[in-house]
């Protein structure tokens, strides 16, 4: 490997903003780390550059370990957004640099000096001074400038940030050229999409510090595992489906899809789909349909972009408007993609009404889908749905909160979809089994006013519920910025015997997370009972949340009663996977 | 042909205004009073000027008046730079305490101070004491004018490089790290030419502040003719005697020299800019 990253986390002010990311990119590759401002993509390039020391974990370069390696010995070379360039030196000067700081002979770096202008289209400009020269070209001296010293590793940092669009892609061009050309591995930050795709061979997607998912950019497109890139790779509408073994359900009208291995209970559960804008279809009527169809609308909007017609239409059919995800609430509006002959085929104005169609759905493999707020009252449930923690996580997941009043003394009527949500106290313990008996998957307990967690801790008690419990805890993960705490408790016994076990347990576990489910977490193993240990973690720090997983409802209940009664308390996500579903068969796409 | 100098409407009107008033006050406050001043030395004849202007006295107060703000200029040059390089690059409590006494030679009446270095300075004082016996006398010597010129200068210094210092992208810093450099080798080839116009700035106003300088430099120059004396000293002395075409042949001696010295300055910034940025 080229460069490998393993559990890099830097914190500034407490706050991780490279969170446990793990990279390995290949000799030669062009990597390109993609993610929005602040997602923690530029402090990470830093990080490999030597220039921003880091907390936790260890970087190496071509297989020598260069975590305490100061920058200049790194060997490696770094391009700028804003080119920083000498500008008290010639293009020569700075190119030279490198160079010069290492004592070379005057010939000699002419000779470089030479090579690297060629390579960067510039000859003859040596004598001319940054100032002199055009933002595109002074991007070309810098990029020279850092392949000078001959670097095992090219890092650019947004380096077509400051450069208007034919330049940037002239500029992409060559960068890729002179890339191919000397074979150097490299990783780019940028946050636009479009770029990441003309450049890379692989794609790592960040977003709050964490790096969630990595491909090739075809597949990171076609099939992405979580929401995040979904959106921020190209226009998604979000819906949610209903999965079963007979296939996917979006509101009334049963759908194909692809892309879906979502572990399966045999019962009927709630599931993510994205639909992308050009895999809509859109008619005049049911029959005009090539695809399957999915509702009644009327466009919206219409804006010709050139090449594409972009539409939003909105979906009539209330239950399945009301399936529809993202956009503001009450907004069941679609976005649509049509090419200039689609639009020749049937040209259409806004207000016009159509059927919806979609070609490929892609099921996303994430278990969190929406939040349903549970409460005895009306008003205690929207109260509930307005508490800070579970707004903030719909809004980031981008997915809803229902409200549903419950009943304890009675059966549900209407079957649980999505995390319940309840508020924390003296209750809980009691409404959890009620809704665990009823069908809920997953029970997330909310102490009033909970501040959005910077630590999470994964338990499980049995290690049946390990699988389901770290899909959960990785879903939750990508969408808070916190680190990830997996919380091994072992009974007390005499010394020295039986550490082995939970202790293998607790690495298996560790590399579960993070080839299953590209979730990085730390590892404790802590010595007592298991109810005391977690209390005793969970108070040891402000803003603390546990990822709990069961697979025994009575048994829970009754052990983990002190814990969701505990004032003020924590968060606390309950997982429950009956142990029979193990055995169910999984479901093909 | 049009008209082809079309001038183009200025969002703010009235050039003629401001350049009218500029020029009258330039002439009012600055070029009267110094064509009064020459005018005033040319009453005397020719060898009675060259008399008075290199006379001996006169001599030893241009060395000491040019060679200690030269002197003072400098070292705030250095310690301008450094303490302008903390406040900075370094967060830290006081930060904005120590930027605000940074101002307070601006606004002290320069006599309140010249009486405090005195105090501190004497044999007998804070600091003086504990030099004397290392027989290093600071008041009523060179040295002591020197420290009051250093005194008065070093907000010129901090206030132009602060700037210059906080515009200097890290990124430069950075990306000759990565290249491979120390940081010394950054220092030197990086941050010291880019902020080298600021710095000559400073330097430039530091002087002149301290060749102008009277009050704070009478009370701690113990004022002996030959050895402490400054050129303003020796002009304010002849205006005593009633001897004012004296002092202003003095006064155009020191005119000349400033306005020679602060061309050079000028001119190599000027020289230095073009080196640096060509456009910007």
């Amino acid at each position: 490997m080229s460069i490998a990253l393993d559990q890099v986390t830097k914190r500034y002010q407490d706050q991780p903003v490279v969170n446990d990311v793990s990279i390995d990119v290949g000799e030669g590759e062009f990597f390109v780390l993609l993610g929005p401002s602040g997602s923690g993509k530029s402090t990470l390039l830093r990080a490999i550059a030597g220039l921003t020391g880091i907390d936790h974990g260890r970087i190496s370069l071509h297989g020598k370990d260069v975590t305490h390696v100061r920058a200049r010995d790194r060997g490696v070379g770094l391009v700028f957004q804003n080119y920083a360039l000498f500008r008290h030196m010639t293009v020569a000067d700075n190119i030279e640099f490198a160079l010069r700081v290492r004592r070379m002979k005057a010939a000699d770096r002419r000779a470089r000096r030479q090579e690297l202008l060629k390579l960067v289209a510039l000859e003859g400009m040596d004598e001319r001074l940054p100032g002199q020269l055009s933002g595109g070209q002074q991007q070309r001296v810098a990029v020279a400038r850092a392949l000078a010293h001959k670097p095992q590793v090219l890092l650019l940092d947004e380096p077509f940030g400051a450069l208007d669009a034919k330049i940037r892609e002239e500029l992409r061009r060559t960068i890729r050229a002179v890339q191919r050309e000397l074979g150097i591995t490299t990783v780019l930050v940028t946050h636009d999409q479009e770029e990441a795709f003309a450049l890379a061979d692989t794609i790592g997607v960040m977003n709050h510090g964490r790096l969630l998912e990595v491909g090739q950019p075809t597949d990171l497109y076609a099939q992405p595992a979580t929401r995040f890139v979904a959106t921020f790779l190209g226009a998604a509408n979000l819906l949610l489906a209903n999965q079963s073994v007979d296939g996917i359900r979006f509101g009334a009208t049963p759908v194909s899809a692809a892309g879906t291995d979502v572990a399966h209970s045999g019962r009927e559960s709630e599931v993510v789909a994205v639909l992308r804008p050009e895999e809509v279809e859109l008619a005049l009527a049911r029959e005009g349909l090539s695809s399957n169809y999915i509702a009644r609308a009327s466009v919206e909007e219409i804006v010709f972009t050139g090449a594409l017609e972009r539409l939003r239409v909105r979906i009539l059919d209330a239950p399945c408007a009301a399936q529809l995800l993202g956009g503001t609430a009450g907004e069941a509006l679609v976005e649509v993609t049509r090419t200039q002959p689609e639009r020749r085929d049937l040209p259409l104005r806004a207000g016009a009404h159509v059927v919806i169609g979609a070609r490929r759905l892609h099921v996303l493999p994430t278990p969190l889908s929406s939040f349903l707020a549970c409460a005895p009252t009306e008003a205690a449930a929207a109260q509930l749905a307005h508490e800070p923690l579970l707004e903030s996580l719909s809004t980031r997941m981008k997915t809803r909160v229902g409200l549903r009043v419950i009943d304890l003394s009675a059966p549900a009527p209407i079957p649980l979809a999505g995390v319940a949500a309840i508020q924390a106290g003296t209750e809980a313990a009691n409404t959890v089994e009620w809704l665990l008996r009823h069908g809920a998957g997953e029970v997330l307990v909310l102490p009033h006013n909970a501040p959005s967690p910077t630590r999470v801790f994964i338990h499980w008690t049995e290690e049946a519920a390990r699988r389901a419990t770290l899909a959960v805890s990785a879903s939750l993960l990508r969408h808070v910025s916190a680190e990830a705490v997996y919380l091994g408790i072992v009974p007390e016994g005499p010394a020295g015997t039986g550490r082995a076990a939970p202790m293998r347990a607790l690495l298996d576990a560790r590399s579960e997370a993070q080839h299953d489910h590209r979730l990085e977490m730390r590892t404790e193993l802590a010595v007592g009972e298991t109810v005391a240990e977690l209390t005793r973690n969970l108070s040891a720090g402000t803003s603390q949340m546990l990822v709990l997983g069961i697979t025994n409802v009575t048994h829970a209940a009754s052990a983990y009663r002190s814990l969701l009664a505990a004032q003020p308390g924590w968060p606390v996500l309950i997982v429950y996977r009956p142990p029979e579903t193990r055995a169910a068969p999984e479901i093909a796409a | 042909m049009k008209n082809a100098r079309q001038r183009e409407p200025s969002v703010i009107p009235g050039f003629g205004i401001t350049l009218g008033f500029t020029s009258f006050f330039l002439c009012a406050i600055v070029l009267i009073p110094l064509a009064a001043l020459v005018l005033k030395a040319a009453g005397m004849d020719w060898e009675r000027f060259v008399a008075v202007i290199t006379s001996p006295r006169a001599l030893a107060s241009y060395r000491l008046s040019f060679g200690a703000s030269l002197l003072a200029a400098g070292m705030n040059m250095v310690f301008g730079f450094a303490i302008a390089w903390t406040l900075v690059r370094y967060e830290f409590p006081g930060r904005k305490i120590i930027d605000a006494i940074i101002d307070m030679p601006f606004a002290l009446p320069t006599a309140v101070s010249g009486i405090a270095l005195t105090t501190v300075f004497a044999a007998n004082g804070w600091i003086g004491q504990y030099l004397e016996p290392m027989g290093i006398k600071v008041a009523y010597t060179w040295i002591g004018i020197t420290v009051a010129l250093t005194l008065i200068g070093m907000p010129f210094v901090v206030r132009t490089v602060q700037p210059a210092l906080q515009e200097v992208q890290r990124d430069l810093e950075d990306a000759a790290e990565t290249l491979g450099a120390g940081r010394f080798y950054v220092f030197r080839r990086i941050i010291v030419p880019t902020v080298l116009p600021a710095l000559l700035t400073g330097f430039t106003l530091a002087f002149a502040r301290a060749v102008g300088e009277y009050g704070s430099v009478i009370f701690i120059a113990g004022n002996m003719p030959m050895k402490t004396e400054i050129t303003p000293l020796l002009i304010v002395i002849r205006l005593e005697e009633f001897d004012y075409a004296g002092a202003a042949a003095l006064g155009c001696v020191m005119l000349a020299i400033s306005f020679v010295m602060l061309l050079a300055i000028n001119l190599l910034q000027v020289w230095g800019r073009k080196r640096m940025m060509v456009s910007r």
